[in-house]
């Protein structure tokens, strides 16, 4: 059995040596590094800001041991999930370190394809609590943690500080109201100033709606009143008639447009109008920044190290350094990430280079993240949670059951 | 009789607008669409058919910044050498299929066209670890498991063609002593010319189209082939959608005239072919 | 019909090869995966396991991370007994290190290894408890958690024969799939064929602007699926879809918005999309076929006066019967494992109603990392398109096989 397939295997061999003879020979993109140097493979969303090459450069700069070679993956977060799954699956060493969404890290610790940290760490005199607490958690599983921060992300309420009145923006950035309070103001400002709509934020049938659930329903306690209100707000007259469609695309284009007073969106959203062109009507000093009613979820991502990895060692030192304080700073003044690593939030250049850090609101939003559950399974808890509420959301009736199968997949 | 001639005529040149009409609209929103800075594609811009602020930036940002030119070149390669070495090996199993008699012939059959309605998501594990195992991820030798989406089809084409070729003209050139291996290439592979630019084209535009295998076996951004190349357009967020609308219209380019070419041969095929009794 | 003895084989060695390797062998595979209970997320199944295992890997990683969190939290703990208990459970670990010193991966052990590993588990867990239940060490929490690693570390076989199969049997939303990609195939592939045909007997006419009309027809099939998919998506937006506009206007669809988020919509929708996909396929595979069709035979059917309808459907289909075969085969395969179009304009949603089989397998399989359902769900699906196909050759294939 094993002969014929070895020779089947050769037969095939020749005949790709002869079909990608001039292409293996041409590409030598990494293979051209300085002998000496231990190569690190790192895989990687593609980074539309300079950040992560900057990153990566500095790093290769400082070590005389290693040198990282970035393998850009796409920003289809979930063709990135199966391309890593396939990978890491297969026992290859193909990554050593590897970024992976908040969401991942339990599904990868679970299946046993990640190192855990906790023995570097000490090693290192690094503590858990230097870094972001909403990623750290986001990367424990069973007790062990797996990953430290790549940047951190956090949902947030956006508003126009140009509408809103000066009472009304107090109370929301002090995060003293309810989700009734903010349909109240929706009501309230929708149509002033050439907006059509009051709240828009995600509830799509994806994980978006997930996300927005969990802020709603204050992490599953009170799921009823959580979906309730979403459909409120669903069929509300300030509401646009797709916003069971809507991702954090429309969300954005819906208010950086000036379409609508509200929305829920992550920290990218104010660097769009930070940057401006591309159809954005908004200038910075418009737009207000509250923490959410029950608050905001933790999004972002986390680094951890293949446990086939044939480079642990330098793995861990590449983790290292970039969730630590140089690594952090290079991607939060060149990418405006948020920093994973606390002391930065009083960092004065970090500061300057993103004036969100510093806004009352964001940082109450900061101190107050809540985190989707943690679970290997958590692709088909949130599957779940996003059928039923989606289910219920567009038709308004059965709540009941919608409420009973959502507590039973997050585990309330 | 003449008027009616005439108003079905008409009628059925209406039809055809109307139908051509439908086939082209998306494309040519999306022709639009290029054309447009990110603000007019959504919201109040979306339905103008001239952007009130055209813009070349997006094809600018795709041509420059993200190199859809390589690309480009790596799916012409990935494609014809797939169209290639599949219209070979197809033609020798079809010949055989078509021409001579042998056991479990129709099993044979049977076997290439059940391994096509396999979903291309279980092939893709498997095939992930041989080639790491032998060290091809990042080559171009991800066209040798093009064969598994490409092959059955290929075979199945040439096996109708080829029977529909009158086996006299074989007879006698066998009698003047040809070889199997001649008359296949001399006699038989002209004569199905239209079918064999059909398959042609049909693996051309599968191995094109390919996602899944490519995306997965070459990670490294220097075999990126066109649909991969596309699905990076995006921020974590958000589509890039006038950079994917400008990359869809240079890419639909060289297919189109590729199409073109083989379209003509499996025309010319008919007439020039000359056997047609 | 030439009988040769070893001639075809050589003809038709690559291919075989081919198949083999890429096809065959995956295909195996997947089909062994049904009978076990196969999930990459859950160390204890993410294998193939005939017998019990244990996970060593697993073993290290635990004793590591216990003898880590007791040192650590051993100052925390301030009576002697208490400490000497920790002392006492560190020195077995220890003991256990050595004994199984150098044992990496996933290994058999004998029985008496078992009882052994057993009991080390038992004497850390009542040890952790007890300190537990007494302090607030800070990583007390972790460390109860932590010790499951010694329970999960001993596999059990993960074979369960056919009960994946019985499992899919009762599975509703594997019935809604099944449903919904049937509508989906014949539905979409019946008007591509119409369709398609119609486009074909245009190109094959000698008609003005037959190159225009050829390469216009042709581009939707020349635009790669996934980017086709996502073309669609912006053409059907609630907001600014033109096609969404366009069904509102004409009084399709009450709202441009309901258009993806009611089932019906949404499945027209797909349909409407792999339509426009696809009739250039249909229709290059049905020109070719037409192309064959010598023209003495429509001659000899004008001589018996024959008029255009009677042409078409006592000449031309007839003559036509191999290609549509063809055609129709390889499409309703397509259509049958339809995926990309789906999963990038509804995600099978609204609430499951256009989750296609291919879409649930993929998500069985990638999302949940179920890989053992996922491939009966595969399996299944291949049982139901092998009955199609031999319908279709039944019902069509007759002078495929028998012509020469």
């Amino acid at each position: 059995m094993s002969k014929k397939w070895l020779s089947i295997l050769a037969a095939l061999t020749l005949a790709t040596a002869l079909l990608a003879g001039c292409g293996q020979n041409s590409s030598g993109s990494g293979s051209s590094a300085p002998a000496k140097k231990v190569v690190l493979k790192f895989a990687a969303q593609a980074d539309s800001t300079p950040a992560t090459k900057a990153l990566i450069k500095a790093y290769n700069a400082q070590s005389k041991k290693y040198k990282v070679v970035w393998t850009q993956m796409t920003n289809d977060s979930a063709q990135m999930h199966d391309q890593l799954l396939t990978s890491l699956s297969s026992g290859s060493s193909e990554y050593d370190i590897i970024s992976m969404d908040v969401v991942w890290a339990g599904e990868f610790a679970g299946g046993g394809y990640l190192q855990p940290l906790d023995s570097q760490l000490v090693k290192s005199s690094l503590t858990k609590d230097q870094f972001n607490q909403g990623s750290m958690i986001s990367g424990n599983y069973q007790g062990k943690q797996y990953t430290l921060p790549f940047f951190p992300d956090v949902g947030l309420l956006y508003f126009r500080k140009d509408i809103v009145s000066s009472a009304d923006a107090a109370k929301l950035t002090s995060g003293q109201y309810t989700y009734q309070d903010l349909g109240k103001l929706a009501a309230k400002y929708a149509g002033q100033k050439g907006t059509k709509y009051g709240l828009v934020y995600q509830s799509k049938q994806y994980e978006g709606l997930t996300v927005n659930l969990t802020e709603f329903s204050k992490s599953y306690k009170d799921t009823k009143t959580g979906l309730q209100t979403m459909h409120q707000f669903t069929t509300a007259k300030w509401a646009p008639n797709n916003l069971l469609n809507y991702t954090e695309a429309e969300t954005a284009t819906s208010f950086t447009q000036g379409a609508s007073v509200f929305a829920r969106n992550w920290p990218y959203q104010y660097g769009m109008i930070k940057t401006g062109g591309n159809g954005i009507k908004l200038k910075t000093g418009q737009v207000g920044i509250a923490p959410l009613p029950n608050g905001g979820s933790v999004g972002g991502w986390l680094l951890g190290i293949n446990k086939n990895s044939k480079n642990a060692a330098g793995a861990w030192d590449f983790i290292k350094y970039v969730s630590g304080k140089s690594g952090q700073k290079i991607l939060s003044t060149k990418g405006g990430y948020l920093p994973g690593y606390n002391a930065l939030l009083k960092d004065q250049s970090v500061l300057k280079s993103n004036p969100l850090l510093s806004m009352p609101g964001f940082q109450k939003a900061l101190a107050t993240t809540i985190a989707r559950p943690v679970s290997p399974k958590y692709n088909k808890v949130s599957d779940t949670i996003q059928i039923a509420a989606h289910k219920y959301l567009s038709s308004g009736t059965g709540l009941d059951s919608a409420v009973k199968t959502i507590q039973t997949a997050a585990g309330k | 009789m003449k008027k009616t001639k005439l108003r079905t005529h008409w009628l059925g040149a209406a039809l055809i607008v109307v139908f051509l009409f439908g086939m082209i609209f998306p494309f040519f929103w999306i022709l639009i669409t290029s054309f447009k800075p990110d603000g007019e594609i959504f919201g109040d811009g979306a339905f103008r058919i001239f952007a009130q602020h055209p813009t070349l930036n997006a094809y600018y940002e795709v041509l420059f910044n993200k190199n859809i030119l390589t690309s480009v070149r790596n799916s012409l390669i990935v494609a014809t050498t797939t169209t290639v070495y599949i219209i070979v090996i197809a033609t020798f199993t079809a010949y055989a299929i078509s021409r001579f008699r042998f056991p479990g012939k129709n099993l044979l059959l049977g076997l290439i066209l059940a391994v096509s309605m396999f979903p291309q998501m279980i092939v893709v594990g498997p095939v992930y670890n041989m080639f790491l195992n032998l060290h091809l991820t990042n080559s171009f030798a991800v066209v040798l498991p093009y064969s598994t989406i490409t092959l059955p089809i290929a075979v199945w084409i040439l096996v109708t063609h080829f029977n529909q070729i009158p086996i006299a003209l074989e007879e006698s050139a066998k009698i003047d002593g040809a070889s199997p291996l001649q008359i296949l290439y001399k006699i038989v592979f002209p004569l199905a010319a239209p079918g064999v630019f059909t398959t042609a084209i049909i693996v051309f535009i599968a191995a094109w189209n390919e996602f899944l295998l490519t995306i997965t076996l070459n990670s490294d951004s220097a075999y990126h082939t066109v649909p991969v190349a596309i699905s990076f357009l995006r921020t974590q967020f958000q589509i890039l959608w006038s950079e994917v609308s400008a990359a869809t219209v240079i890419v639909t380019i060289p297919t189109l005239v590729i199409v073109l070419l083989f379209q003509k041969k499996i025309v010319s095929g008919l007439t020039s072919g000359g056997v047609k009794e | 019909m030439k009988k040769a003895g070893w001639q075809p084989l050589w003809f038709i060695l690559p291919t075989l090869l081919f198949i083999a390797v890429f096809s065959i062998w995956p295909i195996i595979q997947s089909f062994t995966y049904t009978f076990f209970d196969y999930q990459l997320n859950n160390q204890q199944k993410s294998g193939l396991y005939l017998s019990d295992r244990y996970n060593f890997d697993l073993f290290n990683e635990t004793q590591t991370y216990v003898k880590l969190f007791m040192s650590e939290d051993r100052p925390h703990v301030t009576a002697e007994a208490d400490r000497a208990r920790i002392d006492g459970v560190l020195k077995q670990v220890d003991a256990a290190n050595q004994q199984f010193k150098g044992k990496v991966k996933i290994q058999k052990i004998s029985s008496a290894e078992e009882k052994q590993l057993s009991a080390l588990d038992g004497r850390v867990t009542s040890v952790v408890q007890q300190i537990n239940s007494k302090y607030k060490t800070p990583n007390g929490k972790n460390l109860a958690q932590v010790i499951k690693g010694y329970k999960e570390s001993f596999i059990k076989s993960n074979f369960i024969g056919f009960r994946g199969y019985a499992q899919a049997l009762t599975d509703p939303r594997l019935g809604n799939a099944l449903w919904k990609t049937t509508l989906f195939t014949v539905v979409s592939v019946f008007i591509e064929f119409v369709l398609g045909l119609f486009l074909a007997m245009i190109m094959n006419k000698a008609i003005r602007g037959q190159g225009f009309i050829r390469t216009t027809s042709l581009i939707p099939w020349a635009i790669p699926t996934a980017v086709a998919a996502l073309m669609w998506s912006y053409l059907y937006d609630g907001s600014s879809g033109i096609v969404a506009n366009f069904f509102e206007k004409i009084g399709l669809v009450g709202n441009s918005s309901d258009l993806l988020l009611s089932a019906g919509g949404a499945m027209v929708s797909t349909i409407i999309a792999d339509v426009w996909k696809t009739t250039p396929y249909m229709a290059i595979l049905l020109l070719a076929g037409l192309q064959n069709i010598p023209e003495s035979i429509y001659e000899a059917a004008d001589i018996d006066g024959a008029n255009k309808w009677q042409r078409f459907f006592r000449v031309t289909l007839p003559m036509l019967k191999p290609a549509i075969l063809v055609a129709l085969l390889f499409r309703t395969l397509d259509a049958f494992r339809v995926f990309d179009l789906i999963y990038v304009l509804t995600n099978g949603g609204p609430g499951g109603a256009t989750e296609s089989l291919s879409l649930y397998a993929y998500k069985t399989m990638f999302g949940q990392t179920n890989f053992g359902y996922g491939s009966v769900i595969v399996m299944l699906m291949f049982v139901c398109v092998a009955i199609i196909a031999v319908i279709f050759v039944k019902v069509l294939g007759t002078n495929l096989m028998d012509k020469n």
